[in-house]
């Protein structure tokens, strides 16, 4: 049933969340990562942007879906629209650098020239020899850069190349009401520009460790208990594991402390942007970590005291895939614009200190994501399946009924509930054939 | 030779700068890092903003936000992690040697101070296959004597890379 076996055949028989069973080969098979590039970065709702990067019209960033370069801009209109990053003459890329303002996209080989809303102007600088080149004219219509379908949530900018996609809202459904603790909770902006860097690992273990797994944090992140940093290890389990449904997941770490760890500043703005049920609850978030399927994660890091006052700085990330065994990574800070300076400037330091590429915790990830992926690659040659460990929380007990958030919700984030529904989700995307 | 007073600082200085430098780096590929911690002054700021790609003339650098933004409390806090027996990203250690070249120095607008540009050149190694990294960046230091001795009072790391080509930065630089 192995070599030479169909890979969909192969997938059907040896994915099996629902038993917490997974096989090793998923992590770095190049024909996995064929399908996975066709029918999830091919189709699903992505990440591309916040709102803050574009905030004039002729703004725009160079990002990626899956491996295609896409350009993310503010038209004239001031409408929010994602294009293929290639000219419709010779496939040129039309956006060179990683971020800027422009007034039209000029293509530096043939001049082929489109304005902000992608419509085709001419080929500019050639533009006395158009009539010579092309005595018949030139269709315009047909010209138009290719353009995907833009959804935003709470500033998060997403872009999918199916016209029939479920709505933006629906996909991202219950992970919603999470979202707005971070993102919705007041106006955010994105502090500077992305850290961006390689990691030598398939794309979907960042995804689920963010997603499903608290467990590590004892082990990956012992130095903060090591150091005094933390009182106990604990603080990796105290919460709620959360399994919104879709693919995505997260955890919450709660304290019982009185009052909020936030900024009495921005009380008034938070309870003005989310329900009583949200804000009661982010009065106790001491942490949040999750992952919009496929490939978004987030997280409010546990708050740590820096230069004598205890913060957090949110991070969002974004996983792209290039290769199989390969991601370049966009890691974003992102703070309250209307915080106070003091808040500001020790969430970034907090932020860069912890989770930047030289953040504390996140270099021990990464020596992780890289080891699975190398080990990942041996099963692709042996004979017998080598199958992982997924089934935390299997036999644990049932969601609990009262929680205010919605999805199935966990007491204690041990469970890798919603890790099990993450490849669930990406199972079935990979066994449908496209329409 | 006058000339060349004037126009930067004298040979001596410049013998001492970057023989401090070559030092430097040895305690950092030696892993040495507490007599590495010694050679900063208590107001240290250790930062490296981030390189991007964009037309010209557009400034290629951003600094509001950064991939270090360390003080003495920090830089101390990472070598502290660093010794204990759960920093899993460099335990086992990479194998690493750095390269410190093109070294310029002038005095800076504070007496005692100098104001001191170099290339750097990380060589990092870990594993097998005959894998490594190059981490290379334009370093901008100020140099403050302290009790007859360079101390680094600021350092400033421009990384020649927008998409870095290591997996993390667990190394000094």
């Amino acid at each position: 049933m192995r070599v030479g076996t169909d890979i969909t055949s192969r997938l059907s028989d040896t994915v099996q969340p629902e038993l917490g069973r997974i096989p090793m080969f998923i992590y770095s098979d190049p024909d996995v990562y064929q399908l996975e590039l066709e029918r999830i970065f091919g189709r699903a709702w992505l990440f591309v942007a916040h709102e803050s990067e574009l905030p004039a019209a002729g703004d725009f960033v160079v990002r990626e879906m899956g491996e295609q370069s896409v350009i993310v801009g503010r038209g004239d209109d001031a409408t929010v629209r994602v294009f293929l990053n290639s000219c419709r003459h010779r496939g040129m890329r039309l956006a060179c650098e990683d971020f800027g303002s422009v007034e039209m996209w000029r293509c530096p080989y043939h001049g082929f020239s489109y304005g902000s809303k992608g419509e085709f102007l001419g080929t500019f600088i050639g533009a006395p020899y158009e009539h010579v080149a092309y005595p018949g004219g030139l269709d315009r219509e047909a010209l138009h850069l290719i353009e995907a379908r833009v959804g935003t949530y709470r500033g998060l900018i997403f872009a999918t190349w199916d016209d029939d996609a479920q709505p933006l809202e629906e996909f991202l459904g219950n992970v919603r009401w999470y979202l707005d603790l971070l993102f919705g909770r007041a106006e955010m902006e994105v502090v500077g520009v992305p850290q961006k860097w390689v990691i030598p690992c398939g794309w979907k273990l960042p995804a689920e460790n963010f997603a499903a797994d608290a467990y590590h944090t004892a082990t990956a992140h012992a130095f903060l208990a090591r150091l005094g940093m933390v009182d106990s290890v604990a603080f990796g389990r105290d919460g709620y594991h959360v399994d919104p449904g879709n693919g995505h997941g997260l955890g919450i770490g709660v304290h019982d402390d009185a009052g909020s760890y936030y900024p009495a500043e921005l009380q008034a703005e938070y309870a003005s942007r989310l329900d009583p049920a949200q804000l009661k609850m982010l009065g106790r978030v001491k942490n949040l970590h999750g992952n919009v399927f496929p490939n978004m994660s987030f997280l409010q890091p546990n708050f740590i005291e820096v230069d004598g006052r205890r913060v957090s700085g949110i991070m969002l990330r974004a996983w792209q895939p290039a290769g199989p065994g390969r991601v370049q990574v966009y890691s974003w800070h992102l703070v309250e614009r209307n915080g106070p300076d003091w808040w500001k400037r020790l969430g970034r330091r907090m932020y860069v200190q912890t989770f930047g590429m030289s953040g504390m915790f996140d270099q021990d990830d990464t020596e992780n994501w890289e080891a699975q992926t190398r080990n990942a690659t041996t099963s692709l040659t042996r004979r017998d399946e080598v199958m992982l460990h997924y089934a935390m929380g299997l036999d644990g007990g049932p969601p609990i009924a009262d929680f205010p958030g919605p999805g199935d919700v966990y007491d204690g984030k041990f469970s890798e509930a919603a890790g099990r529904t993450f490849y669930r989700t990406w199972l079935d995307l990979l066994l449908e054939e496209p329409q | 030779m006058k000339l060349q007073v004037a126009a930067g600082s004298p040979p001596e200085v410049r013998v001492a700068v970057a023989d401090f430098l070559v030092y430097e780096a040895e305690l950092l590929d030696d892993r040495r890092f507490e007599d590495w911690l010694e050679l900063f002054t208590p107001d240290i700021t250790y930062e490296a903003p981030i390189r991007v790609t964009r037309k010209a003339p557009h400034p290629t650098i951003v600094d509001d936000i950064s991939f270090f933004d360390e003080n003495l409390h920090s830089l101390t806090l990472r070598v502290r992690r660093l010794r204990t027996d759960v920093a899993w990203a460099e335990d086992p250690p990479s194998h690493t040697r750095r390269f410190v070249t093109n070294i310029r120095t002038r005095p800076a607008e504070v007496e005692e101070e100098l104001e001191v540009r170099s290339s750097l050149m990380l060589f990092r190694s870990r594993g097998d296959l005959g894998a490594y990294d190059l981490i290379v960046g334009d370093r901008h230091d100020r140099l403050r004597a302290v009790d007859g001795e360079l101390r680094i009072a600021r350092r400033r790391i421009l990384f020649d890379q927008s998409s870095l080509g290591t997996k993390n930065l667990g190394v000094f630089l």
